[in-house]
């Protein structure tokens, strides 16, 4: 089952890197409303500075290689039902702790293996204190480095297989993961086709609830009738309402024409760059980005492997597969575990969560939607109690608890 | 009040002209999942046809002649209260019938003043058999040759205004407007603002009123009764069909541009393939089968591209609009035309919409969104029987009945 890995190391043509400067130095701006400031979308002096600093001064090469030095990178044929085979790039490093617990982080849009990056060393590192992880950080077909499915209907049924394949093949029959934003559908449907048998637990930090109707789940209907509003829930919902109200355009086109949006996603480097940007300050809480962090960011949808465009298809096919995907809750039976951050776009009050066996639960006053990446350490500090003696879901995956 | 007019010809730059060349040399596209069709978006096959032509072979100074030499068109600053003065380009077109009906024509979006290109002969054509046009096509600021608003907050009232004191300063000084898309809507504010006064009449070929819903048992029962018990007809159920189309599949640009048109107006600024793919798709799936020649649609996007204020200031109006919370119902009382084409996007049973003041309805079975572009003498006929000998709005702008 176990074969060689194939190291990868990032090393994008130069024809590449000419290409984005020629472009990024005919970059026509539009202009911009008197006092917009962030209203009608990114800010055109954010896109200004971001646009001159790519084009003289960022250097990819620089951080390639530190990417290339960090992350340890391999690629893998994996076979994937009706779709042929994918070639997929991921991260893995392997814990000093021999039985480390084996850890899927599987990540969203506009993500990508970058987001495992603070979290790495952290949940690789050995410590009596605590318990330590094997790490696989998927690339999501479409994503980096990955490649991009050819065929139409690739939606979550089959990025959970790929992740479950990726696995296996690497040896780890037994596993948990670790998921936000598209990540959180992925393996959520991984614990409930391959629960038990190869995921053994769950940890998200974007649990998803509705909520609770009389008819489906009375009890909590009538506690929440009841209950008041805290001040935290109440701005969680607002968080959420703005969210749907001004945030979900994105979503929209991405669901319904990604093919339309992605022509200007792959043609303009500056267009590329104001969609994601927009995302990166919108959803996290006053991360202090750094001009060459978003670059880089922004860099790897550029030079991936299937283009921007690719990225996009996931939304369509998990939509046309089966809208309202994200709310529903489906029947896994193993341990699950959230973490909430108050700045990520979807937060509900705690009482309406209907995650089966929840064992775990931790709340934080600060971070936003890319956790692994604002919080690493509160993050990981998250799995560490989790997963960590006398944690609820230690022990469970038999024989690797995580300590020497 | 009536001010001389500032003859205008669109002349651009040739910097401009080269600028595009040199992007469009440089177009980088996406892949395509296979058998994709125009499931995902705008075909690729059909953008890098339409991307190959514009950089080789599509003549722009000759549409620019031709244009140039058909729409008789103009200049002039409107005052806008709290916006200070906008250029406004427009197309005006007298009729040799001395006491023409003067007709405003208003364009939406992805349109502009070109929709008026097919409809202005014959409505300015003179016979004793048919009622005759003066017609001016305005530039809607933030589209055309026009201006586009600076500050924050220009709505309908705005666009309303600019387009009451354009007649005005014509010496119209009473009316009628033909309008669709957010022509409706703006034509609509017209009716509402100045109706009676300056407005005398309506003409849409986007039929929307606040009952185009199913009516309901308690607000109208009689309605109510008809609905159920009377099955759809073919057509009905095609429209019904199609509007539930848009609603699912069609409205991601609604939802981007009316949130974070900044945001997406970078990608179409800086992408000629970009923009081209964003309205192409448009002009595809929102017309009945029309038979796009390639350089027609170069022309329509080029007018984007090279439009005065670019194609970024067009997407505002959504984000006004929307968040102003301006789409819903406004009373109007002046005489109200509809011409149902059955591939328009909200196209709901006939029997449906009510008001006391809609005079005149005519339904096709053939033809979609961009009624004056693919349908030009239908929507004129239409225009002839509301408003000519016998018409329910015959004479209605006192002195000019449109015939010798």
């Amino acid at each position: 089952m176990v074969s060689t890995e194939n190291p990868f190391k990032i090393n994008v043509p130069d024809e590449k890197l000419e290409l984005l400067k020629k472009k990024l130095e005919l970059t026509t701006f539009s202009d911009e409303l008197e006092g917009a400031g962030r209203e009608y979308g990114v800010p055109l002096t954010d896109i200004r500075r971001l646009t001159a600093r790519w084009r003289d001064g960022y250097e990819w090469r620089k951080h390639e290689a530190l990417l290339n030095a960090e992350l340890p990178q391999f690629t893998r044929d994996i076979e994937v039902d009706g779709f042929g085979t994918l070639n997929v790039h991921y991260v893995h490093k392997k814990s000093e702790v021999v039985d480390a617990i084996p850890l899927l982080f599987v990540h969203g849009w506009p993500g990508s293996f970058i987001e495992v990056r603070h979290i790495l060393p952290l949940l690789t590192e050995a410590s009596s204190d605590h318990p330590s992880f094997h790490v696989v950080a998927l690339g999501l077909p479409g994503f980096g480095f990955s490649e991009a499915p050819t065929k139409k209907g690739f939606e979550i049924r089959q990025y959970a297989e790929l992740a479950n394949k990726l696995m296996l093949s690497l040896g780890y029959n037994e596993y948990v993961t670790q998921g936000g934003d598209w990540g959180y559908a992925i393996t959520k449907l991984m614990a409930v086709n391959y629960g038990q048998k190869h995921s053994k637990a769950w940890h998200t930090n974007y649990p998803i609830a509705t909520a609770p109707t009389l008819k489906d789940r009375p009890l909590a209907y009538l506690i929440n009738l009841v209950s008041k509003l805290t001040p935290e829930e109440k701005a969680g919902l607002e968080r959420t309402a703005w969210f749907f109200g001004l945030g979900h355009g994105y979503s929209a086109e991405q669901s319904t024409q990604p093919q339309t949006l992605g022509y200007a996603l792959t043609d303009s480097p500056v267009g590329l760059l104001a969609w994601i940007y927009e995302k990166l300050v919108n959803w996290t809480d006053n991360y202090p980005w750094d001009d060459d962090e978003v670059l880089t960011w922004i860099s790897i949808y550029w030079f991936s492997r299937a283009g921007p465009a690719a990225s996009l298809r996931i939304y369509f096919e998990a939509n046309k597969a089966k809208p309202n995907m994200f709310l529903t809750p489906l029947p896994s039976k193993i341990p699950a575990g959230h973490s909430y951050f108050p700045k990520e776009i979807f937060k509900f009050p705690k009482r309406w969560s209907n995650t089966p066996n929840l064992v775990f639960e931790s709340d934080h006053d600060s971070g936003g939607h890319f956790a692994a990446h604002e919080k690493p350490g509160e993050l990981v500090g998250d799995l560490r109690k989790m997963f960590g003696k006398g944690g609820p879901a230690f022990g469970v995956v038999p024989g690797k608890t995580g300590y020497a | 009040m009536t001010t001389a007019e500032i003859p205008f010809k669109i002349d651009i730059p040739d910097s401009k002209l080269s600028l595009l060349k040199q992007k469009l040399a440089l177009t980088t596209f996406p892949d395509e999942l296979e058998d994709a069709g125009r499931e995902y978006g705008a075909p690729l096959a059909d953008i890098q046809r339409l991307v190959a032509r514009w950089r080789d072979g599509y003549d722009w100074r000759k549409h620019e002649a031709e244009l140039n030499a058909e729409l008789p068109q103009f200049m002039k600053d409107i005052e806008v209260e709290g916006f200070g003065t906008l250029a406004i380009h427009y197309v005006h077109k007298k009729s040799e019938v001395e006491d023409a009906i003067p007709l405003l024509f208003v364009h939406g979006w992805p349109g502009n003043f070109l929709e008026v290109r097919k409809i202005l002969p014959l409505l300015t054509a003179a016979s004793p058999d048919h009622p005759s046009f003066h017609v001016v096509a305005i530039s809607m600021p933030g589209y055309g040759f026009s201006d586009g608003p600076t500050k924050k907050g220009f709505r309908f009232p705005q666009y309303a205004e600019v387009a009451n004191k354009l007649m005005l300063a014509l010496g119209y000084d009473q009316y009628v407007t033909q309008g669709g898309d957010l022509g409706f809507f703006v034509t609509r504010k017209i009716a509402n603002m100045y109706g009676g006064k300056h407005s005398k009449a309506w003409h849409t070929n986007f039929p929307r009123l606040p009952n185009s819903s199913p009516p309901k048992l308690f607000s109208r029962p009689l309605a109510y009764l008809t609905h159920i018990l009377t099955p759809y007809t073919e057509a009905e159920k095609a429209g019904l069909a199609r509007t539930d189309w848009f609603e699912k599949l069609g409205r991601g640009y609604f939802m981007e541009q009316s949130t974070q048109p900044q945001t997406l107006g970078y990608g179409l600024t800086d992408s000629p393939a970009g923009l081209l793919a964003w309205i192409y798709e448009k002009l595809v799936n929102w017309s009945d089968d029309y038979l796009w020649d390639d350089d027609e649609v170069l022309t329509w996007v080029s007018t984007y591209w090279f439009s005065r204020a670019g194609p970024a200031a067009s997407l505002r109006i959504y984000y006004e609009m929307v968040q102003g919370n301006e789409r819903g119902h406004e009373d109007t009382s002046i005489p109200l035309g509809f011409s149902y084409f059955p591939k328009e996007l909200f196209n709901v049973p006939k029997r449906w919409h009510k008001a006391s003041n809609l005079v005149f309805e005519s339904e096709h079975t053939a033809g979609g969104h961009f009624a004056a572009h693919e349908k030009p003498e239908l929507l004129v006929n239409d225009l002839r029987a509301m408003f000519g000998k016998g018409g329910p709005a015959f004479g209605i702008v006192p002195g000019k009945a449109g015939y010798r």
